[in-house]
């Protein structure tokens, strides 16, 4: 019993993590940005959600595709106005604009919305799904299936559309795209907005379950970047799978050396991908 | 004429800014009494450090509205003079010696927290500059023989004494009890403090962990801890760790026949963020505004604070706020006491003790760390904080079980 709820634990919250990295893993794959941004740009989201929650009782997983949508717009500035600039530089000139925004969307954030924590508190609950002994809370079960569904739909505008192929062939062959009539910083400003979606949609799928506050956003970055390495660079499956499997080492992780070594497990796996598969597991450069 | 009036008026009001800049350039330099307070003002400290200086503020305005603090026969206006470390420790140090030596501050209250208070304090003991530590709860601040500092808040075991006690008189079928801690200086130290108490008592710690800043996830702990069958679950840590940890206890319904969650239920935040789930969940904590002090400082009375302090700010104040200007008052009185801002003399009246405060009956042990009054435990009873203990003070009695 107590193995399998500890597999649940960590499925679900695996599922969550897989969320939060999905974006994150799009841009850095397809614009070769590490974006710092990310994990603000999702609790913009999800303060979003909790404010149209508050304010007009809308439930946060109905907001999400409203908050991607705001997020979509925010991002498409941010890239037009001022990450296009430094497309193609050196990774430590793109690594540090990303810090810098990231410093002030915090900040202006705290000034906006003070650095209390909040959450949005369903009512009535969600409740449980008790299966014998086992226990699985529903809002993270319901959190994940969507996070599924955004991801797979990732998948598909990737896979299936003129758009999606665009990104896709952007980020084999840059100068090859362009020769076939790509519209290269097109592309790049929907990437960057299409990153930002994720960010928002999820944030607003997360604020049901984690305190939200601007200090909180360094964590979730924290997560997405392990995310990446172990499923490998802008693969959507590599996402979902480094994310499962993120959640899982965790979980057992602090059965087995208790919670202050959690994420020792998964970091010592993360230092052996690193050495013997650096593409991580699913990462095959240009294939979506 | 009128040419002339405008000339006339210009070279008075002239006359009247120099006259003033000059007066006040001179009382800045002689009669202003100056306090150092580095503050996190930005980071994840703010909330706590912008909490620190309402109270810092509340006491200066309310001092300077009487004139100032009275020096011998004279009185200074107070003047605080703040810096942003931006939650980082060594800049809390770096301002610190800088308010020293530039700004030349006669006294100082310490950085947030107890890590950068014993940081600090190495500072203000090099110049021997007095240093009230509104809140260092950690014996290990106050334990190298240093004679400048003195804290506010009791030692972490005069919050776990009085609560293992009461627990153990009032809810006798309470045998088994989980501690989750968070691996910070404070809720460690806390965390392993109650372990003592309720071992003394022969009550059976089922579980004992630590988890690590920055946790987003407590579900495979809280797994254990359903197995570990408790009565009892004591979570320590900070404000976003135990938002998640209730929802998670709820989320795997773990509902032992008591909750204590340090220091969780004095915040407001704390009770919005975790809504129904507040409901009867217990800590001990430093001060309340059901505090019924009666003081022979600037406030007068506990009530008299609490009633000053929503008028300003518009909000219920916490035991932080109250530390904040409970630092303020004890300098001020020992100043009064003292008759002179010479800072060996404000060290022994501090030294003294024996100060009737709004924050409660101040007197230092002789590391300088309080230890004069008893901090009261509270409950969440239907959205409101009850006082639970000491008997002086309680107003409701525990109630058992969560809902």
């Amino acid at each position: 019993m107590l193995y399998l709820q500890i597999l649940i634990n960590g499925v679900l919250l695996g599922g969550l993590y897989s969320c939060i990295a999905v974006g994150f893993s799009l841009v850095w794959g397809v614009l070769n940005i590490i974006n710092l941004l990310h994990g603000s740009l999702m609790i913009l989201g999800a303060y979003a959600a909790f404010f149209a929650h508050a304010a007009w009782g809308i439930h946060p997983f109905l907001f999400a595709p409203v908050a991607g949508l705001l997020l979509f717009l925010v991002g498409l500035a941010l890239q037009a106005g001022i990450v296009n600039r430094v497309m193609g530089a050196p990774v430590l000139i793109t690594l540090t604009l990303t810090f810098g925004l990231n410093l002030m969307l915090d900040n202006a954030m705290i000034v906006a919305f003070k650095a209390d924590y909040r959450k949005v508190i369903l009512d009535p609950p969600l409740g449980l799904l008790e299966l014998g002994n086992l226990l699985v809370p529903l809002d993270r079960l319901y959190v994940m299936a969507l996070a599924l569904l955004l991801v797979a739909g990732l998948y598909a505008v990737l896979r299936f559309t003129s758009v999606g192929r665009a990104i896709v062939a952007v980020r084999m062959d840059r100068d090859a795209a362009a020769l076939m009539g790509v519209e290269v910083k097109r592309i790049y400003a929907l990437t960057f907005a299409a990153g930002a979606f994720m960010a928002g949609a999820a944030g607003s799928l997360m604020s049901v379950i984690f305190p939200i506050s601007p200090l909180t956003s360094n964590a979730f970055l924290g997560k997405a970047f392990v995310i990446c390495v172990l499923g490998g660079l802008g693969s959507t499956p590599g996402v979902m799978i480094g994310g499962i499997l993120l959640g899982v080492l965790e979980s057992f992780g602090t059965l087995w050396l208790g919670p202050d070594f959690s994420t020792t497990i998964a970091f010592v796996l993360l230092l052996a991908l690193l050495v013997f598969r650096p593409s991580g597991l699913m990462g095959r450069k240009g294939f979506e | 004429m009128n040419v002339q009036r405008r000339n006339l008026m210009r070279h008075a009001a002239t006359a009247l800014l120099w006259a003033t800049l000059g007066s006040a350039g001179t009382t800045m330099a002689q009669s202003t009494l100056l306090v150092g307070a580095p503050l996190p003002l930005t980071g994840p400290l703010s909330p706590e450090g912008i909490k620190l200086q309402r109270g810092y503020d509340l006491w200066a305005d309310e001092a300077n509205k009487a004139g100032g603090v009275s020096v011998g026969k004279s009185k200074m206006p107070v003047k605080i003079v703040y810096y942003d470390y931006q939650s980082n420790t060594p800049r809390a140090v770096q301002l610190a010696e800088k308010l020293v030596t530039d700004d030349k501050v006669n006294f100082m209250f310490s950085p947030f927290g107890s890590g950068a208070t014993k940081a600090a304090s190495a500072v203000s003991e090099k110049y021997g500059v007095p240093t009230l530590a509104p809140t260092a709860s950690s014996i290990e601040v106050f334990d190298r023989g240093y004679k400048n500092l003195f804290g506010t808040f009791t030692a972490n075991d005069s919050l776990s004494e009085p609560m293992a006690e009461m627990i153990k008189t009032t809810a006798p079928s309470v045998k088994r009890v989980a501690i989750l801690a968070r691996n910070d200086l404070y809720p460690l130290a806390l965390g392993q403090e109650f372990e003592k108490s309720l071992k003394k008592r022969g009550l059976d710690v089922v579980y004992f962990d630590k988890y690590p800043i920055g946790t987003l996830d407590h579900a495979s702990a809280i797994t254990q801890i359903r197995i570990a069958r408790p009565d009892w679950v004591v979570v320590t840590g900070y404000i976003n760790d135990l938002i998640l940890v209730r929802k998670q206890l709820g989320d795997q319904k773990v509902k032992p026949t008591v909750l204590t969650m340090i220091n969780g239920p004095v915040y407001q935040e704390f009770v919005d963020a975790v809504g129904p789930l507040a409901n009867n969940v217990t800590t001990a904590t430093w001060w309340h505004p059901a505090a019924r002090y009666t003081s022979g400082d600037v406030f007068k009375s506990s009530e008299n604070y609490t009633r000053l302090y929503k008028a300003k700010y518009n909000e219920e104040p916490d035991f932080t706020h109250a530390t904040g200007s409970a630092v303020g008052v004890l300098l001020q009185m020992a100043i009064e006491r003292a008759g002179s801002i010479d800072r060996d003399k404000v060290r022994a009246a501090l030294a003294a003790g024996k100060f009737a405060t709004f924050f409660g009956p101040l007197s230092f042990g002789p590391e300088g760390i309080a230890n004069s009054y008893t901090p009261p435990i509270i409950q969440l009873q239907n959205g409101k904080s009850v006082v639970l203990y000491p008997p002086e003070i309680r107003n409701a009695e525990l109630k058992l079980g969560l809902d």
